[in-house]
């Protein structure tokens, strides 16, 4: 061995050490997490609420996960898939070994009864994500998927919570008539094969995660994740009462901080004021129709109307006002971080002669007045629509708004009694077909109620929903997302990040685009 | 004779209780939204909200829904909550004490702020002291509560670090410690409401007659004040105690928001935004029912101090 060679050894030996102590990860002790409010429900199946679906993951465990950087799957409880030539069937490999938190085996039939209970069209809103699946057979430990027809969104879909598998012998030997009550049985004290397990829970007050030991996944030191010994969750609703628990390092990390607040917590140096990339894009929904209900003219139904209100609306200007900066301009419906998002997208950029350019070639030269819900006691969409007023009055456009709590405004918009109302959305999935479901295509609920209807999108759609070849695919996305921005029926604002402030002492915490809170892998550094 | 009378005011409570059940039950369904919306959020197709109303009950008649409720409650059952999916009975249980438990603190508080201010506003009155207690208490019932709230989080807790930011913590000690600020944010309004009532009852009661004899006998001004003034001035400012803290009860709901206190206060309005039927009705019975105790507390209390006061 020359002398060259030995010391490039060492250099790359202490090299190794070196990035191996950069990643050493402190074992032990509990993070307190400042949440705004408190979980509902915790069944994969059965729940709803990002409350509930942002922190189901760390307590079940699905087959395949999300990245952490939205744009698709890697191995989880199973460590390989494939997919046959004719798109037909998929087989996952479960890894060796593998134990729910109470030390029980998981087993391939496991998975089955759990995805049969997760695609029963009977159980939940989200069952259609596992539509394509015909029958699922086991052997060993395999699993084979037998579909319907090819299904491009299926391992997003097994990498989605609802997918969660769960122990087949403890739900079911669960107190209950029916697979609803015995769901409510379970949910009170869950076991799932994720990286915690829930070992107390004080609604509205507190919940208290502690690592299970039985977790697969293995940290950096080779030993089992998590590091953490546990998490706490506190539910602080108020903004101002979460920051300041977090200053007097009661909490470690608060989530949902004001946009209003980031700058000042960025300046504060114990802190770690992070704004982690989402899938969050927030925008104004409009009636499409020709006619509204009280059988009146649309001026909205004119796509030269909803150009103009497009180009009109200042996005820069929007993002400082209601944002502080923090946004970025939709260019797509979809965010940047969806998969297949397209980036040669132009958006609308702010043209004012454009703008009244549009005006004039539509049907209302003279301008006209509309009326946009908000919801109430929300300042930023106060901020916004104040600021829309301004822009919109520049090309005629009167805008009124009219303030309404939560469930009023969704339950007018659902009877199509609107003509404009504030939106935001964040996919639930590392695919792009969730949100193109409920934006573009007009079957699922009406474009979400705006009435927008596209033959040619809808087509695009159906064959993108079978299309295996990744290229083909993405060309399809590319053009739905060219004739979505040609009609107009939203109007694009911005996209905006998770803001979630954090003792500097807390490293490896991730909130993924899609929101869900990974603890695996956080530690409290010393 | 009081016994009677007690039982009677008791039952007198079934029927506002079945008054206050029914408009309550035709208000919440008056109320644009309806829960399977609300829980299942923008995006839930028609069939999707359509299904989760009948699994719910809610695509049954009026009359059906009402005469369910009824029957489930004379049998102790509320209903299980839409949002939480656990008995709504189970809930109040787990939050009511709390919400209780920061009214009886927040009225303890006042009232020992509020008497003696009131006792010294009263007999040094139209002097500067009456004019810096009238004054700050005229300011804190103008702040609005939020705004005390978060002052006195942030200097107190945050600032002096003396007292938690928020929570409830384990055991009665705790509970103290940790509800402090909070009650004394509720106290502080309080005492504003009664510092102003009581002081103008002793003044009244000072001039009065009977007091010129207890001087003239040449009683003590202390003993004067607890036995004759006080004795008579509280009269009226118990009444007004019964009345606030019913609405201490109900108004405990921004206190409970920025103290992050798990109470009924907070529970109330998660469930009005989530159109959590059983949980709103099995609620406003509940403040119903403790609303109709207080007051009849109250009057109990206003006829042992006043015996003209007739108890019928």
């Amino acid at each position: 061995m020359n002398v060259k060679r030995l010391s490039r050894l060492s250099l790359t030996l202490a090299a190794a050490l070196t990035v191996g102590q950069a990643f050493a990860a402190t074992r032990g002790g509990q993070l307190t997490f400042g949440r705004y409010a408190d979980s509902l429900f915790l069944d994969p199946v059965l729940n709803d609420a990002n409350l509930d679906i942002w922190i189901l993951t760390n307590l079940y465990d699905t087959l395949l996960q999300p990245t952490n950087d939205g744009k698709g799957v890697q191995p989880g409880l199973a460590s390989s898939y494939t997919t046959s030539k004719d798109g037909k069937s998929m087989v996952l490999t479960l890894r060796p070994g593998l134990k729910f938190a109470d030390g029980s085996a998981l087993s391939a039939s496991d998975v089955k009864w759990s995805l049969d209970r997760a695609r029963n069209p009977e159980a939940g809103a989200w069952n259609s994500s596992l539509a394509s699946i015909n029958s699922i057979a086991v052997s060993g430990n395999k699993v084979t998927l037998n579909l319907k027809r090819p299904d491009p969104t299926l391992p997003a879909a097994l990498a989605t919570f609802n997918a969660a598998i769960m122990p087949q012998k403890l739900f079911t030997a669960a107190p209950g008539k029916n697979d609803a009550e015995k769901a409510k049985a379970f949910a009170e004290k869950p076991i799932g094969s994720g990286p915690f397990v829930l070992s107390e829970w004080k609604r509205g007050s507190y919940m208290v995660m502690k690592r299970n030991p039985y977790y697969w996944k293995k940290g950096d030191d080779g030993k089992a994740l998590p590091y953490l010994d546990s998490v706490r969750f506190e539910i602080i609703p108020d903004d101002n009462t979460r920051i300041l628990k977090l200053q007097a390092g009661e909490l470690q990390i608060a989530e949902f901080i004001p946009l209003s607040r980031v700058a000042e917590l960025k300046a504060d140096s114990r802190l770690n004021m992070t704004l982690f990339p989402s899938t969050k894009v927030n925008s104004i929904l409009m009636n499409n129709r020709p006619k509204l209900n009280d059988g009146t003219e649309n001026p909205l139904s004119d796509v030269n109307v909803r150009q103009a209100l497009n180009y009109a609306a200042n996005k820069d200007a929007l993002i400082q006002v209601v944002t502080y900066g923090t946004g970025k301009p939709m260019k797509s419906y979809m965010s940047a971080t969806t998969p297949l998002f397209d980036a040669k997208q132009p958006g609308f950029p702010y043209d004012l002669v454009k703008a009244k350019a549009l005006m004039a070639a539509s049907k209302y030269k003279n301008g006209f007045e509309v009326t946009v819900l908000a919801t109430s006691g929300n300042a930023d969409d106060l901020a916004l629509l104040t600021a829309l007023q301004q822009m919109w009055g520049a090309i005629g456009v009167k805008l009124k708004i009219e303030q309404l709590d939560a469930a009023t405004k969704t339950a007018r918009y659902r009877a199509n009694d609107f003509q404009m109302r504030t939106a935001a959305w964040t996919n639930d999935i590392n695919d792009p077909s969730q949100i193109t479901t409920y934006y573009a295509v007009f079957d699922n609920i009406e474009s979400v109620h705006t009435g927008f209807k596209s033959a040619e999108i809808d087509k695009l759609f159906a064959q993108s929903q079978q299309e295996l070849n990744p290229a083909k695919r993405a060309a399809q996305y590319q053009q739905i997302q060219s004739l979505y921005l040609k009609a107009a029926p939203i109007v694009y604002l911005y996209e905006t990040p998770y803001p979630v402030a954090m003792s500097k002492k807390v490293k490896g915490f991730f909130q993924i685009p899609l929101g869900n809170n990974l603890f695996a892998g956080a530690y409290l550094e010393k | 004779m009081h016994a009677s009378y007690v039982i009677r005011r008791l039952l007198q409570i079934i029927p506002t209780f079945l008054a206050v059940m029914l408009v309550v039950f035709l208000l919440v369904r008056l109320l644009p939204g309806d829960p399977a919306s609300a829980i299942l959020g923008d995006r839930a197709t028609a069939e999707i909200v359509e299904r989760t109303n009948r699994e719910l009950g809610l695509d049954r008649p009026l009359p059906v829904q009402f005469g369910v409720f009824v029957r489930n409650l004379l049998q102790g059952d509320l209903g299980d909550s839409i949002s939480l999916k656990i008995p709504v009975l189970r809930l109040i249980g787990e939050r009511l004490p709390t919400t209780l438990f920061l009214t009886a603190y927040a009225a303890v508080l006042g009232v020992l702020m509020a008497v003696p201010l009131a006792v010294v506003a009263a007999v040094r009155r139209n002097t500067w002291v009456d004019g810096v207690i009238r004054a700050v208490f005229q300011v804190g019932l103008s702040l609005p509560v939020f705004y005390v709230a978060l002052q006195l989080l942030s200097l107190l807790g945050a600032r002096l670090g003396w007292f938690p930011i928020g929570g409830y913590g384990e055991g009665f000690g705790e509970h103290l410690y940790h509800l402090f600020l909070p009650a004394l944010t509720l106290g502080l309004n309080l005492a504003a409401i009664l510092v102003r009532t009581l002081r103008n009852s002793i003044i009244e009661v000072l001039t009065a007659e009977y007091v010129d004899f207890a001087r003239a006998k040449g009683l003590r001004s202390r003993v004067i004040m607890t036995r004759h003034v006080l004795r008579n001035a509280l009269i009226a400012t118990i009444t007004l105690l019964g009345l606030n803290i019913g609405a201490l009860i109900g108004g405990a709901v921004i206190t409970e928001t920025v103290f992050a206190i798990p109470g009924v206060g907070r529970l109330m309005v998660d469930a009005i935004f989530g159109r959590d039927y059983p949980v709103i009705q099995g609620l406003t019975l509940t403040f119903a029912l403790i609303v109709s105790l207080v007051f009849l507390i109250t009057d109990l209390i206003h006829a042992r101090l006043d015996p003209r006061a007739e108890l019928s």
